[in-house]
């Protein structure tokens, strides 16, 4: 278990080197220059016409739904490679057998043009 | 250095309140979690747990928050109309708990380490020990083979339906055949049919003369582009 000491303050420098940039401002602004006009939403001095946010293509959701699938596809792989030579050629093909269902949806995802650029 | 079960609260303290007031708080949860699971000597369950958990699920839940109109006011107004059914609901998960836990095992105020220092050293692990990894392998695909095939079966049926519901019809229509595309297009540069814009911008000028009336009118007639290349014929 102490092998996982370097990770521990790995994350921790992160941490600080991320936060510390972020944090350093905070002292040396003025709250007192801001004003309600100053933090509104700028549209060429007229009040917002509506909401900022734009209609989101449900195609960026699709990609995220397909790192979801295929995540635990990679995750599966790394206990399968480690004892290779202990598993028999059975535990090989069942993993064939694994690939081949996915690469079924792969195939489908491919021809529907899921993830075309346009 | 060997961690203490005494930072296991270090990690959890303060930290598991999922009320949702941002998604940073799942992936806090995920985060503290994944740190107890490496007390208990998982390791690859806690490195896959930041990778799968806050790698795909919390970034579906910002996906979500981006997607969806959600305005906080409109939720501050309806928390208090669902509280009776979601009060109870969340009691219920509450009392939940207390059949897992074994009350004598957690230390409330661990002040002394001779409670959880009384274990004994496997020296035959030292030597040589399995590692997480592959003694998952070595049960996962030979014994438990089904239950991995199925678990396939689930991801299959997952990645079908994510496309079904998502691809509507318009995302299939703007397919276009690139080879044909390609020498068409290729077709007309060569044989210089297409004008550069200072040309068709002077032959507009010359076609429209200096009335700026009926300059307006070609303008703001919906097939002005089209008028330009009608006076192709006099040029």
């Amino acid at each position: 278990m102490s092998e996982f000491a370097p990770i521990c303050i790995y994350l921790v420098i992160s941490l600080l080197v991320s936060l510390i940039p972020l944090g350093i401002p905070f002292p040396f602004s003025s709250n007192t220059s801001t004003y309600p006009e100053k933090l509104s939403a700028y549209e060429c001095g007229f009040d917002p016409f509506g909401d900022a946010r734009s209609r989101f293509d449900i195609r960026f959701y699709l990609v995220s739904i397909l790192f979801i699938i295929l995540d635990p596809e990679v995750t599966f792989f790394f206990p399968w490679a480690v004892p290779l030579n202990k598993i028999d050629p059975f535990g090989s093909w069942s993993m064939m057998a694994f690939l081949l269902i996915l690469t079924i949806g792969f195939l489908y995802e491919w021809k529907r043009g899921a993830s075309d650029r346009e | 250095m060997k961690l203490s079960v005494l930072s296991s609260p270090a990690l959890v303290s303060g930290l598991m309140v999922v009320c949702l007031h941002s998604v940073w708080f799942p992936i806090l949860v995920f985060r503290n979690t994944s740190g107890l699971i490496l007390l208990l000597g998982l390791d690859f369950s806690a490195m896959i747990f930041p990778v799968v958990y806050i790698g795909a699920i919390a970034v579906s839940f910002l996906f979500v928050v981006m997607m969806f109109h959600i305005q906080i006011t409109e939720i501050h107004e309806e928390v208090l109309h669902y509280l009776p059914e979601s009060g109870i609901i969340g009691l219920i998960f509450w009392w939940e708990i207390f059949f897992i836990l074994d009350i004598e095992i957690i230390p409330l105020i661990s002040t002394q380490r001779n409670t959880t220092s009384l274990r004994y050293m496997v020296y035959a692990g030292k030597v040589r020990s399995w590692t997480n990894l592959e003694t998952l392998g070595n049960l996962l695909y030979t014994y438990y083979f089904f239950w991995f095939l199925v678990s396939s079966l689930f991801l299959l049926v997952a990645m079908i339906g994510a496309i079904v519901l998502t691809m509507h019809r318009t995302t299939k229509v703007k397919r276009q055949d690139v080879f044909r595309r390609n020498t068409i297009y290729s077709r007309r540069i060569i044989m210089k049919r297409t004008p550069d814009p200072l040309t068709i911008y002077l032959r507009y000028r010359r076609l429209i003369g200096l009335n700026p009336i009926r300059e307006m009118a070609v303008i703001f007639s919906r097939s002005w582009p089209l008028n330009l290349f009608k006076g192709f014929k006099h040029l």
